[in-house]
C-alpha cells in the first residue's frame, strides 16, 4: 500500500505557505534547474516566455552546447513566485523543447560561477592570491578572471569594489552533481 | 507537399482563408478534391470552427490562414481552444525566409504571438523539415493533454519541390505523454474513496477526451459515490442519474455545491481545478480529509489544489484501474446519499417566470423537450452559456459545447459551423446573447454558403446580461457600458445574409417558431426577446467561497 503523502492539501497556491502547512524562507521558494534542451530558434524564448508568464522570475540562466549535438545544457535559477515551487519544474517538463529536467535544489553539486574583470594593474597582487587568473595586462589595467561558488565569486567582488574595479561581468551558476 | 501531408493525417475538412502568403498552397488545394475547404469570413471564425469540429468529432480541426493579420486573427481562436485542451493545426503562411526579420509585407512574429496560446510550434523555413514538421504535429495535437500545435511555413517552402517523404518513426524526446497509471496509487485511490463517508467524484473536460465516461459510470456505481461535472466535464456523467451532483463551480447547483463543501474525500478527474471550480480557495472542500486527482498533466498536481492521491494518468485508464480496488463501500453512504437528495429538494434550480417577459429558461426547456438526446448544443459565453448548462438533461457526452477556459465572446456562431461539419447526422442548435453573436455574426454566409442545417437561438436582453449581473449584484448596482440596445434587427440581418429567421416576444410564440425551425432544412435564426432582469443562479458572489452562494428569488 502507497503511503499517503503527508500534509494539509489546500491552498497549494497560497504565497508563504509550503504545500506542508509550514512557513517557507524566501531562499525555499529559488530552485536551480539543470535543464537538456533541443536547440532551436524559439527554446530560449519559449522557456524565458513560461516562466514570465507563471508568475515566476529568473534570478540567472546559463547556456552551452552538451556533448549531444543539437542539445544545450541550461541552468536556470528561478523564483517560483506565488506558485508552489515544484509547479517551476512541472511547467518546463510541459514544453516540447525540454527533454530532461532536474531540480538539484540544495542537493550535493558543483556550483560554479564565472566573474571576470578589470582593474588597475596594482591591485593585482592580492587578487592573485585569491585564486584570480590574470587574462592579459595593457596600458588601462589588468583583466583577471575567477571563478567559484556563487558565495566565493560574491566575496571576491566585494573585495574587487573596495579596491576600485573598472567594469566587471558576472555569468550565472552551473551546476553538476558531485561524484559519489 | 502540405497537402498530401494531411490528407496522410486524415484531414478531411480544413477552414481557411487565403492571402499573400499562402498562395501557394492554395494553388493545389482543387488538385485534392479529398480535402473539402470552407472558406470562413474571418479568421477567428475559422479557428472556432476547427475547435467546434474537433469538440464533435475527435479529430483534429485544421485551419488555414495567411501571413500577419491573418495569422494574428487566430489568436483568440488558439487560446479557446488551448484552454480547452481541443486538438487542433493551424497552418500559417510566413513571409519568404529570406525576408523573415526585415519587417516584409504581412510579416509577424507568429511564433513569438502564439507561443504561450499553443501546445507546440513549429517554423519551417526549409522544405526538408515539411514531412517531419507534420507528422511530428499531429502526434502532439492529438495524444496526451491535446491542444493547437501551429505550423508556420514560409512561402519559399511552400512554393519549393522536393519528392513526397513519407515521414520516418517520430522522435521526440522531449515529448512523452503519461497514459501509464500506478497500480498502486490506484488501489489506494479506490479504496479511500470507497472507505470514505462522504465521498464526491468531480468529473472535467479530461474524462470527455479519454471517452472515460463508462469507466466513470462503472467506478461511481460500485463505488456508491456522488458525481458532479465542471462545465466543460458536461455529459460526462447523466444528469438525471440517482448519483448526480450536476454542475459544480461557483454558478453550480446548490445540492453539488454543499456535497463538495461537506465532502470528506473529494476525487477530482481530467480537470484543472481553476478558480471557477473553487471560488474562495482558501474555503474549497473544507471538509475534506483526502484529495484525489487524477489527471493525465502532472502540472496540474498541486497547481491549484495539492492532492494526498496523485494519478498522473489518462482518465480511462485510471478508472479502469481503479474499479476493480473499490471494495466494500462504507456503512454510512446510504446516510450520505440521503443527505444529497434532501439538499436536492431543499435547493432546485428554479427562476422566475411569472413577470410578463419571455424567460431564457423557458426557451431551453421548449428546445430539450424537442431534442433530447439528439441535439449538440454550442453555447456562446455569459449567461446563455449557463443557462444552456443547467437547463438541459444532458445524458451523454458530446452533446455541449462551449468555451469554458478561455470564455471567449463569439465563439458559438462559428463553433455550431464546425460541429455540424463533423456531425451532419446531429442537429445542432447555437445558443447565443446578442453581444456574442454579433461579435462573429459575419460567419452566417458560411452557414448559408454550406447550408448546414443549424438553429441559432439567439438569447437577445439588450443587454451584456452577465457584466449587468455582475455590476447589479457585485459592483454597487452601477450599470456601466452594458446596454446593448443599438444592435441590428436580427430578422433583417438573418434576411440580409440569406437565411430565415422569426422573432420571438412571448412564451405563446416559442413553439410555433421552434416548429419553424425545426422544419426549414438549413440555417434559421431565432431572435428571442428576453426578460432583460433574467439572471443566473445560483452564484456565488465574487471572492466569496462556494458555501456562499445565492439562490434564485422566490419571485
Amino acid at each position: 500500500m502507497t503511503q499517503l503523502q503527508a500534509g494539509p492539501p489546500h491552498p497549494a497556491a497560497s504565497p508563504g505557505t509550503s504545500p506542508h502547512g509550514g512557513e517557507v524562507t524566501k531562499q525555499a521558494r529559488v530552485r536551480v534547474l539543470s535543464v537538456l534542451v533541443e536547440d532551436g530558434s524559439n527554446t530560449l524564448s519559449k522557456i524565458s516566455g513560461l516562466i514570465r508568464r507563471r508568475g515566476f522570475h529568473v534570478r540567472s540562466i546559463s547556456v552551452g552546447p552538451s556533448p549531444q549535438p543539437g542539445r544545450s545544457r541550461m541552468t536556470l535559477t528561478v523564483d517560483a513566485g506565488h506558485a508552489e515551487t515544484d509547479q517551476v519544474r512541472k511547467q518546463l517538463e510541459r514544453l516540447v523543447e525540454v527533454i530532461e529536467i532536474e531540480d538539484v535544489t540544495g542537493e550535493d553539486v558543483h556550483s560554479r560561477e564565472l566573474v571576470v574583470a578589470k582593474v588597475k594593474a596594482s591591485q593585482v597582487a592580492g587578487l592573485v592570491e585569491r585564486g584570480a587568473k590574470v587574462l592579459n595586462t595593457g596600458a588601462e589595467g589588468t583583466t583577471v578572471e575567477f571563478a567559484g561558488e556563487g558565495k566565493d565569486v560574491g566575496d571576491f567582488i566585494d573585495e574587487l569594489m573596495r579596491h576600485g574595479v573598472l567594469d566587471v561581468a558576472r555569468s550565472g551558476p552551473v551546476v553538476m552533481r558531485r561524484t559519489a | 507537399m502540405i497537402l498530401e501531408a494531411l490528407e496522410r493525417e486524415g484531414v478531411e475538412v480544413i477552414f481557411g482563408y487565403p492571402g499573400g502568403a499562402n498562395l501557394p498552397i492554395y494553388q493545389h488545394l482543387h488538385e485534392h478534391p479529398k480535402l473539402k475547404h470552407i472558406l470562413v469570413r474571418h479568421e477567428q471564425g475559422a479557428a472556432h470552427m476547427a475547435d467546434g469540429y474537433a469538440r464533435a468529432c475527435g479529430k483534429p480541426g485544421v485551419v488555414f490562414a495567411t501571413s500577419g493579420p491573418g495569422a494574428l486573427n487566430l489568436v483568440t481562436g488558439l487560446c479557446t481552444a488551448y484552454m480547452d485542451s481541443v486538438p487542433m493545426i493551424a497552418i500559417t503562411g510566413q513571409v519568404n525566409s529570406t525576408q523573415v526579420g526585415r519587417d516584409a509585407f504581412q510579416e509577424s512574429d507568429v511564433i513569438g504571438a502564439t507561443s504561450s496560446v499553443t501546445k507546440h510550434s513549429y517554423l519551417v523555413t526549409h522544405i526538408d523539415q515539411l514531412p517531419r514538421v507534420i507528422h511530428e504535429a499531429f502526434h502532439i495535437a492529438t495524444t496526451g493533454r491535446p491542444g493547437p500545435v501551429l505550423i508556420d511555413i514560409c512561402k519559399d517552402v511552400q512554393q519549393a519541390n522536393a519528392e513526397p517523404v513519407t515521414p520516418e518513426r517520430l522522435d521526440i524526446p522531449g515529448y512523452q505523454p503519461n497514459g501509464h497509471v500506478n497500480l498502486d496509487m490506484a488501489r489506494t485511490a479506490a479504496h479511500a474513496l470507497a472507505s470514505a463517508e462522504r465521498p464526491v467524484i468531480l468529473a472535467g473536460h479530461g474524462v470527455l477526451l479519454s471517452h472515460a465516461e463508462q469507466e466513470l459510470f462503472k467506478f461511481a456505481e460500485k463505488a456508491a459515490a456522488p458525481v458532479g461535472t465542471t462545465l466543460l466535464g458536461i455529459g460526462a456523467f447523466p444528469v438525471n442519474h440517482p448519483l448526480s451532483l450536476h454542475m459544480t463551480g461557483f454558478m453550480g447547483t446548490g445540492w453539488n455545491l454543499k456535497a463538495v463543501q461537506n465532502a470528506d474525500v473529494l476525487m477530482m478527474v481530467g480537470m484543472r481545478v481553476d478558480d471557477r471550480v473553487t471560488a474562495k480557495l482558501a474555503d474549497f472542500a473544507p471538509n475534506v480529509k483526502t484529495f484525489i486527482h487524477v489527471d493525465i498533466d502532472g502540472s496540474e498536481m498541486g497547481k491549484n489544489v495539492r492532492p494526498h492521491i496523485e494519478l498522473v494518468a489518462d482518465a480511462r485508464n485510471a478508472l479502469e484501474a481503479m474499479t476493480p480496488h473499490v471494495g466494500e463501500v462504507d456503512a454510512g453512504r446510504g446516510k450520505w446519499l440521503a443527505q444529497i437528495d434532501a439538499w436536492r429538494e431543499e435547493h432546485p434550480l428554479k427562476y422566475t417566470h411569472s413577470n410578463g417577459h419571455l424567460q431564457p429558461q423557458d426557451v431551453l426547456i421548449d428546445m430539450y423537450r424537442r431534442c433530447r438526446s439528439e441535439a449538440i448544443v454550442v453555447a456562446d459565453v455569459g449567461q446563455n452559456q449557463i443557462w444552456a448548462a443547467l437547463w438541459w438533461n444532458y445524458d451523454r457526452p458530446g452533446l455541449f459545447i462551449n468555451s469554458g477556459g478561455a470564455g471567449t465572446m463569439g465563439f458559438a456562431l462559428p463553433a455550431a459551423i464546425g460541429a455540424k461539419v463533423a456531425r451532419p447526422d446531429k442537429a445542432v442548435w447555437c445558443v447565443a446573447g446578442e453581444g456574442g453573436f454579433v461579435m462573429t455574426a459575419q460567419e452566417l454566409s458560411v452557414a448559408v454558403e454550406q447550408n448546414l442545417d443549424i438553429k441559432i437561438v439567439i438569447l437577445n436582453n439588450f443587454s451584456l446580461g452577465m457584466v449587468r449581473q455582475f455590476q447589479d449584484d457585485f459592483y454597487g448596482g452601477v450599470r456601466s457600458q452594458v446596454d446593448m440596445t443599438v444592435i441590428p434587427d436580427f430578422v433583417k440581418l438573418a434576411d440580409a445574409y440569406g437565411l430565415p429567421g422569426i422573432r420571438v416576444d412571448t412564451l405563446e410564440q416559442v413553439g410555433p417558431a421552434m416548429d419553424a425551425a425545426e422544419k426549414t432544412k438549413g440555417p434559421f435564426l431565432i431572435d428571442f426577446r428576453i426578460d432583460p432582469e433574467a439572471n443566473v443562479y445560483p452564484i456565488v458572489p465574487l471572492g466569496k467561497s462556494l458555501n456562499d452562494f445565492w439562490e434564485a428569488p422566490d419571485k
